[in-house]
């Protein structure tokens, strides 16, 4: 798995070092830093808490996503 | 637990892609066009179920919710073949939860083997990553980690004593939006 932390993005609230359960994420110089990506499992719990969007994960499994409304996509293709 | 076994597990779950904060998913995998109606009918019903049991059994709604699932998992997997070995017994787990669930076993990067012994307890990781609860949770906007997971959680400890014929426990690591960590407890 690589993690990427946007540095110009990253706002230093250090939400994502508490929210990961595999403390995959230190804070240096007030910016996040993904010091054990191989501790990552994949969950993105990150994305959700990270105000910032700052974080990309490289070679993830995306699950299944059945629960996102089928109208609510079509409307979002018509617009994006 | 041999090489190629975790081997085939992992291969299953790696890909390419770049996943980003700012991607809205604009469509559902796979395509569920024909099925929709009845799917978010069912995650509709199977939501307000659970809450309504919440709201009046309280904390009683999770013994409920992980009996029915332990009943299930030993149903299901009575027509399973035995197996005493963890290896064979997550191999027969996999294709008993096809299509609803789908999981992989998972180690943290400082220890030696999947199979963990710890404080006098041997146990698994699964990361658990289809997940037809979580979805379910999702579509409602219910917290994860309450009464559905706990259908998840009998089921695979029922399957499990059922495959094996020793006793289990499913204990939660962290619930997460797109992959769940758990840890399969061996008695
Ligand atoms: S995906 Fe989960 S395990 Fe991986 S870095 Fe994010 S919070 Fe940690
Ligand atoms: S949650 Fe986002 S903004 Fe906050 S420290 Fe982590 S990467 Fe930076």
């Amino acid at each position: 798995m690589e993690i990427h932390v946007d540095k110009d993005a990253c706002v230093g609230c250090g939400l994502c070092v508490k929210d990961c359960p595999m403390h995959v994420y230190e804070l240096q110089n007030n910016v996040s830093v993904a010091v054990r990506p191989n501790n990552c499992m994949g969950c993105l719990s990150c994305h959700e808490i990270c105000p910032a969007q700052a974080l990309e994960h490289r070679g993830i499994y995306a699950a299944k996503r059945h629960y996102i409304d089928i109208h609510v996509c079509e409307m979002l293709k018509k617009v994006i | 637990m041999t090489a190629g076994y975790v081997d085939e597990m992992h291969e299953a779950f790696q890909t390419d892609l770049v996943y980003r904060s700012e991607d809205v998913p604009l469509e559902c995998s796979p395509k569920p066009k024909d099925l929709e109606q009845t799917l978010h009918g069912l995650m509709k019903l199977n939501g307000l179920v659970i809450r309504s049991l919440e709201e009046i059994a309280g904390r009683g709604a999770n013994a409920v919710t992980y009996r029915a699932g332990k009943k299930f998992g030993h149903e299901v997997a009575q027509y399973f073949q035995k197996r005493d070995d963890v290896e064979g017994a997550l191999h027969e787990l996999s294709d008993l939860l096809r299509g609803q669930y789908s999981f992989e076993v998972w180690k943290p990067e400082d220890k030696d083997s999947y199979i963990i012994e710890e404080n006098g307890e041997t146990f698994i990781y699964l990361v658990f990553h289809d997940c037809i609860v979580r979805q379910t949770l999702r579509r409602n906007g219910l917290d994860q980690g309450g009464p559905l997971c706990q259908t998840l959680f009998g089921y695979v400890v029922g399957a499990i004593e059922e495959i094996t014929g020793r006793k289990a426990k499913l204990e939660i690591v962290h619930t997460g939006p797109n992959a769940c960590l758990k840890k399969l407890v061996l008695k």
